[in-house]
């Protein structure tokens, strides 16, 4: 195996293309029920892993690139949804949400693998669910209530409160993005997470 | 992976790329600016005349409109038990005819034609070392891994189910992350190979 410490363009392209694809995939995936019944969709657990493994720049590009590709007509969001219209649509905040929300979550996961370089275990958990926390909970979230305050005229709490239902499952992913995180750097020892 | 694009040729399907972004754009900034119920409805009606024009082409992507009228039918059903039943019907409106105007372009414009439009756009940002030429290149991989990634997924899944009877669920995840990354090394080193770099 190849090492990918260094990370020229050409080499990122493969990486940007393929975690574009994850995100794809996972709007294909049917939807999860939890038991106290609120349905999540792994797409924004593709948005968290995505800031988590890849750091903020590529990060950028990988969503903004499935973004491209949404908006040129590729039924790519989850229910097969895609083409401009999606951006006209009440939770239009949430796409400006992920990408952003990936940026954030890639820098809040470099600063902390730069301060504990080498984490395997807990602290390498922790890590990856606060920066998936931070980057697809809180700021997600700020521009999908932003979006559904232009869009649909609610007032502040009233979006947030239209929002709750949905933190459950929300943590539930940053749960799972987290271990997953760990799996990837137990199991390709040669992933640098405190790239750029 | 389909487009959304209809090869049943409608009216518009002759129209430039170019002509419809534009007009897009412009009756988008139009509905968010009228406020009042009167100018909205009009404008929606106009919309979906419009939209109708484009005969069945238009309304085999129904599917695509369905969540947002059931979207629409709730924030209106809102503001009218809040005693706003105005601002309600605006924004349902106006959200319903943007995205029926979005539709019509993306029903009637072929892939290929808005990615030109879009390379245009954004070629001024090639001198801040956006990688814009590989547009095209990272999409055609996106959909190419996206298949790859899905056909592992149902070998994993199979796999699990032949061993314990049930789905593999999220348990999956972590070797279908791995075994992604491995494929995108070797896709890595085939392009730079072929690339350079």
């Amino acid at each position: 195996m190849t090492t990918t410490a260094t990370m020229t363009s050409t080499r990122s392209l493969s990486y940007i293309a393929l975690f574009a694809a994850v995100i794809a995939v996972f709007g294909l995936i049917p939807k999860i029920d939890l038991p106290f019944g609120v349905p999540i969709t792994l797409q924004s657990l593709g948005i968290m892993l995505v800031g988590c493994l890849l750091g903020p720049k590529r990060a950028f590009y990988t969503v903004g690139l499935f973004l491209v590709a949404v908006a040129l007509g590729l039924p790519l969001l989850s229910g097969g949804r895609g083409g401009v219209a999606v951006f006209a649509a009440p939770s239009a905040g949430f796409l400006l949400g992920w990408l952003l929300g990936a940026v954030v979550c890639g820098v809040s996961m470099r600063q902390f693998m730069k301060r504990m370089p080498g984490a395997k275990g807990k602290g390498l958990l922790i890590a990856a669910f606060l920066s998936s926390l931070v980057g697809g909970i809180v700021v997600m979230y700020f521009f999908g209530i932003l979006g559904l305050m232009l869009a649909a005229h609610l007032s502040a709490t009233q979006a947030t409160l239209a929002m709750l239902a949905f933190v459950p499952g929300d943590l539930v992913k940053c749960a799972v993005c987290a271990v997953l995180v760990q799996s990837v750097a137990r199991g390709m020892p040669s992933w640098r997470l405190d790239r750029d | 992976m389909r487009s959304l694009y209809s090869t049943r040729r409608t009216w518009l399907h002759g129209v430039p790329a170019w002509t419809k972004l534009v007009a897009l754009s412009l009756a988008g900034t139009v509905l968010m600016l009228t406020a009042e119920v009167r100018g909205i409805a009009i404008a929606a009606a106009a919309v979906l005349a419009l939209f109708a024009s484009l005969g069945p082409a238009g309304w085999r992507q129904w599917r695509m409109l369905r969540g947002l009228l059931i979207a629409s039918g709730l924030i209106a059903g809102f503001h009218w038990a809040m005693g706003n039943p105005a601002i309600g019907l605006v924004s349902a409106l106006r959200i319903m005819a943007a995205a029926m105007l979005a539709l019509m372009l993306t029903i009637t414009t072929r892939f290929d034609d808005l990615l030109t439009v879009l390379e245009t756009i954004l070629s001024p940002l090639r001198r801040l070392g956006l990688p814009v030429g590989r547009i095209a290149l990272a999409i055609g991989l996106t959909l190419r891994f996206a298949e790859n990634f899905y056909a592992q997924w149902q070998r994993l899944d199979d796999a699990h189910r032949a061993r314990t009877g049930r789905s593999g669920g999220l348990r999956l995840l972590a070797p279908l992350a791995i075994r992604a990354l491995q494929t995108a090394e070797r896709v890595a080193d085939a392009l730079a190979a072929r690339l350079g770099g």
